[in-house]
């Protein structure tokens, strides 16, 4: 798998700081789970966070405070903590979805409740534990098929899983992400063959005022 | 390169600080050893800072310290899933503080992130640097930090350290979101020979 499109370094910055809501914090993930060098760039990140940390000023911890950690780890018990390196979980294999998305996604692709939103097109949200402001859901275009054009109201993080689609923006295929800032119109179209199926964090606040909303609806179906 | 038995320096329960520049050292000895000197000296450099950073976003002396014990109780637990490849101590215990950040102050899942680790803890990708030069990657990153334009360091601590979404970053500084994130752009391309390791 070749990723020819990655997140804006700006994004795997906020990911790598832990300040993206989860939604889009997840098509991160899964992205990186499908890229070795995103997992380096996010390797230099944190890197950041670690000389930033190291060089922070010294608030001095209160009286027993290390006491308290101690007695803490006595409670944990010397056996029962990890000694070794865990089992290495299952790498995503080319049928698969990455680990981070099997999370959202239980009972694989073949189990999730398309909804229709328009000729070729259907959506489905997944569910990922709060009613925050942010959207995460899968993307289905049938081959060939073309989606509205469309513009942001936010951030919108698109993660091609399967099939590919072209837009003003070049052919985005598995592993690639689309991470476009909101003013940014585009209409992408499913390159002809299998369904093209997307991860998308989209920010929901904004989905429902005027603009947006109607240029959304077709898309949505809110 | 530190020699120090620190097993031999517990007294009673509690142990002796361990005077050591070389924290990977120090967090692998928890990993491999279970060595709670270790920790503790781990703890007494890295415990007052990330309470700072706490502090930072808006938690309480109480929170703070909680977030403190908790992120060590971690750092136990998951010493393992260390490894040299992982880069710098300081970087991985960033990000032990950070998913804590996530799940207790933002209240949200951390999942993402550890289903990356436990995909890293999987990958037979060769060791980076050694210790030492992951030390000194981290010294020459702290430089480079210093040495950016006030504005960039500015939008980089307030991501980083206060823990603050780039929208939030815009609103308070009062700047646009799209110069939010040229900023940052830009300071990632003047950290990027230091944090490749090109120099």
């Amino acid at each position: 798998m070749t990723i020819n499109h990655h997140p804006d370094i700006a994004t795997l910055m906020a990911f790598g700081a832990g300040t993206l809501d989860e939604p889009y914090a997840a098509v991160v993930a899964t992205h990186l789970a499908m890229s070795e060098g995103g997992r380096e760039s996010l390797r230099h990140i944190q890197t950041i966070g670690g000389a930033l940390l190291n060089d922070e000023p010294a608030a001095p911890l209160g009286s027993g405070a290390l006491d308290r950690l101690l007695d803490s780890l006595d409670d944990e018990g010397d056996t029962m903590t990890l000694t070794k390196r865990p089992a290495p979980v299952a790498a995503p294999t080319e049928d698969g979805l990455p680990l981070p998305l099997q999370r959202y996604v239980p009972g694989g692709l073949d189990s999730v409740r398309w909804k229709w939103t328009g000729p070729g097109v259907a959506t489905a949200d997944l569910a990922w534990g709060k009613d925050g402001k942010s959207r995460l859901m899968l993307l289905r275009v049938a081959g060939g098929r073309r989606v509205p054009e469309h513009g942001h109201g936010g951030q919108e993080l698109t993660l091609i899983l399967q099939g590919a689609y072209k837009d003003r923006f070049g052919i985005f295929a598995k592993g690639d992400i689309a991470d476009h800032d909101e003013d940014v119109e585009h209409q992408p179209i499913a390159e002809p063959g299998e369904d093209c199926i997307c991860l998308v964090a989209v920010d929901a606040k904004l989905t429902f005022q005027g603009r947006l909303m109607r240029a959304l609806q077709p898309l949505f179906g809110i | 390169m530190y020699a120090l038995n620190m097993t031999d320096h517990i007294i009673g329960r509690t142990p002796v600080l361990v005077e050591s520049d070389d924290f990977s050292s120090l967090l692998l000895r928890v990993a491999e050893q279970r060595d709670k000197a270790a920790l503790a000296a781990l703890f007494n450099h890295f415990g007052p800072r990330i309470k700072s950073m706490m502090l930072k976003l808006g938690s309480s002396e109480a929170l703070a310290e909680d977030l403190v014990q908790e992120t060590f109780v971690s750092i136990w637990r998951k010493a393992a899933m260390y490894s040299q490849q992982r880069g710098a101590a300081s970087t991985w215990i960033f990000t032990i503080a950070r998913n804590l950040r996530i799940d207790q102050l933002r209240r949200q899942s951390n999942k993402p992130y550890e289903d990356l680790d436990n995909l890293e803890m999987a990958s037979d990708a060769p060791l980076g640097s050694s210790l030492v030069e992951q030390n000194q990657i981290i010294a020459r990153v702290t430089l480079a930090l210093k040495a950016l334009p006030v504005e960039q360091q500015e939008v980089v601590r307030l991501s980083f350290i206060h823990d603050m979404p780039h929208a939030q970053i815009a609103e308070s500084i009062g700047i646009p979101l799209g110069t939010v994130k040229s900023r940052l752009r830009l300071a990632y391309e003047r950290l990027r020979p230091m944090l490749e390791d090109l120099q």
